[in-house]
């Protein structure tokens, strides 16, 4: 009797439990499938391999899903020429593309973006020999693409283009250095809603950040709406004995905005 | 918890008096259905409905009630680059009926007799069957729903206000829809249909 009891219960736990495991395997074949239909809509027929080139730092759960910090490290970074990154479930899911110049350095950039719902965060990395290889993680975040960016529109466009820029520790002339850079801006997603008026904010966003050190190339960001409003973008420079840095913004109304810094060392 | 602050600072600036006592599920329950912004602090009751938490939705899925989705589907922002990349999915709890915009307060008579009658097949016309309606939090379309369901004599509705954040915060699976093809049927532009 007692066996039969336990045994009737322990066959409802397994179909609950194959249930949920079906179910989750399901959650799995359906995300390949979308990341195999975004990755031959982006790069064709060619091939993406996995490999240990870069690594993401995600938050496995996120506090704010319209700003969701995300670091692409690069294990070698004078291999790596380019990187696109992927939210696969937002509707926009190229989140955006960096490329390095000769002045750059992919060690380690930091920037913060929208996340719509559960999705893979993926960088892709190019490599100077022309190969790409990918690296993913989870992140649970949901309504990042459509949560409003302030009080109101005029509000959130205040100071837009204004730019400031932080070096990290004393530059040493040949060493890699790390900057972070702020722009104001509000990138309106056009998936914003005025609760008031009911209509959706129109899209507005950085298209193109170009960051050039001595007139050399450090990184151009083609940005699209999934990067956050007001944008925060840590990365790596080489710096020589003295140095400016300018920074270029323009948005998909084509206003331009520029600005350079000067960058001390410590050799001066 | 910037979001939430934000999110309550965006609702205070933006909503008339009447409805800003304290936050989530602190607005007090309409006599009919809410015609409003969909957006906003609903009641935390549903007369003549049972409000429910995840693991008793997770329940009542598993014995087959019918889920009925009304969060709204992403909109192509109108001037977003023709090169831009837009592939937009909605998912949901797997079992779900995806019907967005169904939970506005106005709805055309056509509308609403198709979604009555929709509701009515979905359920096989046993107005007793478990009816979960969800979209998610400070969400007037689900509640809208489920007061639409309790007026057509529905007598087994639940209102699920955590919707599906609720759902993918407990960590449970969720499964990418299409919209209903009855629903889509009725809200089509008639140049579409």
């Amino acid at each position: 009797m007692i066996a039969n009891v336990s045994r009737a219960a322990a066959f409802g736990l397994a179909a609950a439990l194959s249930l949920s495991a079906a179910h989750a395997a399901d959650d799995k074949a359906e995300r390949e499938a979308r990341w195999t239909e975004l990755r031959q809509t982006v790069f064709g027929d060619r091939k993406v391999e996995d490999g240990d080139l870069v690594s993401l730092d995600t938050p496995v759960r996120a506090e704010d899903a319209s700003m969701v910090p995300i670091a692409l490290k690069a294990s070698r970074p004078g291999e790596v020429r380019a990187a696109t990154l992927f939210i696969d479930d937002n509707p926009a899911p190229v989140a955006g593309k960096i490329t390095f110049g000769p002045a750059g350095d992919a060690s380690l950039t930091k920037l913060r973006v929208r996340v719509n719902t559960y999705s893979n965060v993926r960088a892709v990395a190019e490599t100077s020999d022309g190969r790409l290889v990918e690296t993913a993680n989870f992140v649970k975040a949901s309504g990042g693409c459509s949560a409003p960016v302030g009080a109101s529109d005029e509000e959130a466009m205040k100071g837009m283009g204004d730019m400031r820029l932080r070096v990290r520790d004393e530059v040493t002339p040949g060493k890699p250095a790390v900057a972070t850079l702020m722009i104001r801006h509000p990138n309106f997603s056009g998936m914003q809603m005025d609760q008031v008026k009911r209509t959706y904010t129109p899209p507005r966003y950085i298209k193109t950040i170009k960051v050039t050190y001595n007139d050399k190339d450090v990184f151009t960001l083609d940005g699209d709406i999934s990067i956050s409003s007001n944008p925060v973008i840590e990365f790596g420079f080489k710096p020589e004995a003295n140095g400016k840095i300018t920074v270029a913004a323009t948005d998909t109304a084509n206003a331009h905005w520029e600005k350079t810094f000067d960058v001390p060392s410590q050799g001066n | 918890m910037t979001r939430d602050f934000l999110k309550a600072a965006l609702v205070l600036a933006l909503l008339p008096a009447a409805a800003l006592a304290g936050g989530p599920g602190s607005a007090p329950e309409p006599d009919g259905l809410w015609t409003g912004a969909l957006a906003g602090y609903t009641p935390s009751t549903l007369k003549g409905a049972q409000v429910v938490e995840t693991a008793a939705v997770a329940d009542l899925a598993e014995k087959g009630a019918v889920l009925l989705d009304v969060g709204p589907a992403d909109r192509r922002p109108d001037t977003l680059p023709k090169t831009a990349i837009w592939l937009p999915q909605h998912r949901a709890i797997p079992g779900s009926v995806w019907m967005p915009g169904a939970g506005e307060g106005v709805l055309r008579p056509e509308q609403e007799k198709r979604l009555k009658d929709r509701a009515t097949a979905l359920s096989g016309g046993d107005l007793s069957k478990p009816v979960v309606t969800y979209c998610k939090p400070d969400c007037w379309g689900s509640w809208n729903l489920g007061k639409r369901l309790v007026g057509w004599g529905f007598t087994n509705v639940h209102w699920f206000p955590a919707g599906i954040n609720g759902w993918q915060e407990s960590d449970r699976p969720t499964v990418p829809v299409g919209i209903d093809a009855d629903w889509r049927a009725t809200t089509a532009p008639a140049a579409e249909r």
